[in-house]
Parts: C-alpha cells; structure tokens; sequence
C-alpha cells in the first residue's frame, strides 16, 4: 500500500529493498544515464557500476539520515523504472532535490510526477524554504525540466568535474516555497 | 618548511589549542558558519574531535591555527575539507576578534591557496559564505574568487534570511593573479 502523498496518476514512490538490486543496476548502467544517476558522490559517476557497488549504493540509501531514497514505480506494470531523492542534511531549510527516470520511460512526463511528489511531500511535510536543484551544466534537458516546474538559476558551482575532455560546470537552480505552484506548477512535458 | 606568510604562520592544530577553538565557535561572531551553532561546545567535545583524526597519508582535509607572527598568539583557524585530490576543495576561515582588520585574514588565506595550488595540485578552490557576512565575500575576492552562485534566501541566521554565497577560484585565475609564481602543472584541457 502506497502512501497517498506519495502516488500521482502514473507513478508511485516506496523505499527500495535488496530485491531492488537488479534493475537498479540495469538501468543505473545505461550509458545514457551517464554523470547524471543521482548516486552517492563516493561511487564513480562516469564508470559502469558493479553489482557490489550497486548492492552498496542501496544499502547506503536505505542507511541515510536527513535524506530521502525512493524507488518510483510505474503503477500500471509495477515496474521499478527511477529513483527520487531529496536530502536536508546541511539544513531543512534549504533541502535539493532530484530524479532519475530509466532512459527507456523518459518523455511520459513520468519525471514530473515524480518531481511534483517530492516537492509536494517537502513543503507539506517539512519545513522547506528554498529548495535547491543542482545540475552538470552539460544536462541541457534536465536544465530545460527544472526550469519548466519554476527552477530559478542562481548560478553555477564552476569546474564541477571533468567529463569528455572537457571541464563541466553544476548550475544551481533554486525555488523558494513562495513560488511553488502545487496545482499546474509548469507545463508536464518531461 | 613551515607554511609562513608575511604576518602569520598556519601549523598544526594542539591539543593545547582545543579551548581557543572552542571558544572561537561558542561565539556568534566568529564560528563563522552559515547556520548558528549553539554556544555550548564543551572541551571534551574538541578533544574527542581531535583524537578521532587518524594518521593517514591521504587526508581528505587540512586543519590549521593561524599563528601571529610578531607576538605568537593564535589569531584563527583555517581549513580545507571536501578534497577530491589533485581536483578541487572547499576552504574555509575563522578569525579572532582581536585580530579583526589586521590582514591576518587575508596573509593566512593566501598561505593555504598556495599550498592547495602548488603542493596539492588542485584545479579549483571553493569557498561557501552569505550574504550578511559580507566580510568574507569580500576577503575571498581579494585573493580572486568570484562569485559564482547566489541561492536565495537559503540561510536563516540572526533573525534575517540571507543568501547563500558560493564563490570559487580557478587554478589559472589564481596563478594570473600571481605572476611571480609559475604553474608547471600541464592544463588538463583545452579550455575553448
């Protein structure tokens, strides 16, 4: 049984269990979803992952304090086809958030489902003021998502990382409580 | 070699440091946080903090108190922690009331950016403060930082909401900045 603040039309949010394992780590290794997997900063994000490493990313989530590690089911197959994290460890008042959608169910507006239910359950639930979504700046469309549900630009952390032979910057997009809009905050297109 | 400045020297952190530090974050004014800390860390809590640091050849952070030179009183903490090795750190520095406005700051900050440059290899240093503490924005660009991201109102901290600051400093921008240093560190690309 899903918690109701955490079920939209399409999906629904539940904590992963060690069953999880496989499909996390088959859709964690898509090279599509490479430098862009939302996975703890001590695993490497620009390198297949192994089946401990994936075992260990799971039991780290699940471990987490001040942080929040869903697996987002499709409702209509059960399948398990994205992770949704928001983490609040510096300050409740200023949590970020992310998504990750399986390549193969990106463009349903799945994600921002997925997106509307974090930021539903952080500003109903939690003292949230300023919620902060940090991006590579190479990320064009998850740029072009997080600004489509309100995201601000506040700038960018410079030379975040190297990727491709080429220095990438994170751009830091921002929303404060007084802009969300729970009802048609941005147009479902991701 | 000890790392020295013109007016400071920046050495390990003692035992017999511990109640200075402590004292530095019980205070409102100098814990320099972008968060209030409640003003009752206890020496006990300082030294279980500084027995726990392990021996380690590859430390993921530095932690140093700001020796004044010409009298031998400690004048600060500076520190670097978040290090991705040969890559990039965070910074940050906490300066005695006695020693507000006597460049101490700034002699001590230039000592650390020239040891994660040259010694450690980095390619960028960051450096995280807000916007009601305008002292530290402006102390960090002084060595060339730039502010790079401002998050709105994300700090609370004296009954007002402040911005969130985060500047950074390149490695190339630090060694323009310093034409008396060369970097013989080959770029890791081609910046177009």
């Amino acid at each position: 049984m899903t918690w109701s603040g955490f079920r939209s039309d399409d999906v629904s949010l539940r904590p992963f269990s060690p069953d999880d394992a496989p499909v996390l780590e088959a859709y964690l290794n898509q090279p599509d979803l490479e430098g862009r997997r939302y996975i703890p900063w001590s695993f490497p994000e620009y390198a297949p992952l192994s089946t401990q490493q994936v075992e260990a990313i799971l039991q780290k989530w699940g471990q987490a304090e001040d942080e929040l590690h869903l697996a987002v089911i499709h409702r209509e197959t059960g399948d398990l086809i994205g992770h949704a994290d928001c983490e609040w460890e510096w300050d409740p008042h200023n949590p970020s958030v992310s998504v990750v959608i399986d390549p193969g169910h990106q463009r349903q507006g799945l994600g921002s489902q997925v997106l509307r239910l974090l930021l539903n359950y952080l500003l109903e639930q939690t003292p949230a003021h300023n919620i902060t979504a940090w991006i590579a700046s190479w990320n064009t469309a998850a740029l072009a998502f997080a600004a489509r549900h309100g995201f601000q630009q506040a700038g960018r952390m410079r030379r975040a990382g190297i990727r491709h032979g080429a220095y990438f910057d994170t751009m830091i997009l921002d929303m404060l409580r007084s802009e969300w809009q729970p009802e048609g905050g941005g147009t479902d297109a991701s | 070699m000890p790392l020295e400045g013109d007016l400071v020297i920046l050495r390990e952190e003692r035992r017999d440091d511990l109640d200075f530090v402590r004292a530095m974050r019980n205070d409102l004014a100098t814990q320099a946080w972008s968060k209030t800390l409640p003003p009752d860390y206890t020496e006990p809590m300082y030294t279980k903090r500084f027995e726990a640091r392990e021996f380690s050849y590859d430390p993921r952070e530095g932690r140093f108190v700001i020796i004044h030179k010409d009298t031998g009183q400690r004048a600060g903490y500076i520190s670097y922690t978040e290090l991705e090795r040969r890559f990039a750190t965070t910074i940050g520095i906490i300066v005695a009331r006695a020693f507000w406005g006597t460049g101490v700051a700034l002699d001590a900050q230039e000592i650390l950016l020239r040891f994660l440059f040259q010694e450690l290899g980095v390619r960028v240093v960051r450096l995280w403060t807000h916007s009601g503490n305008p002292r530290a924005a402006e102390l960090a660009k002084k060595s060339g930082f730039q502010l790079s991201a401002r998050t709105r109102q994300a700090i609370f901290k004296g009954g007002r909401l402040h911005d969130n600051l985060i500047l950074d400093l390149l490695r190339e921008e630090y060694f323009a900045q310093h034409p008396e240093m060369e970097d013989h560190l080959p770029a890791l690309v081609l910046e177009t």
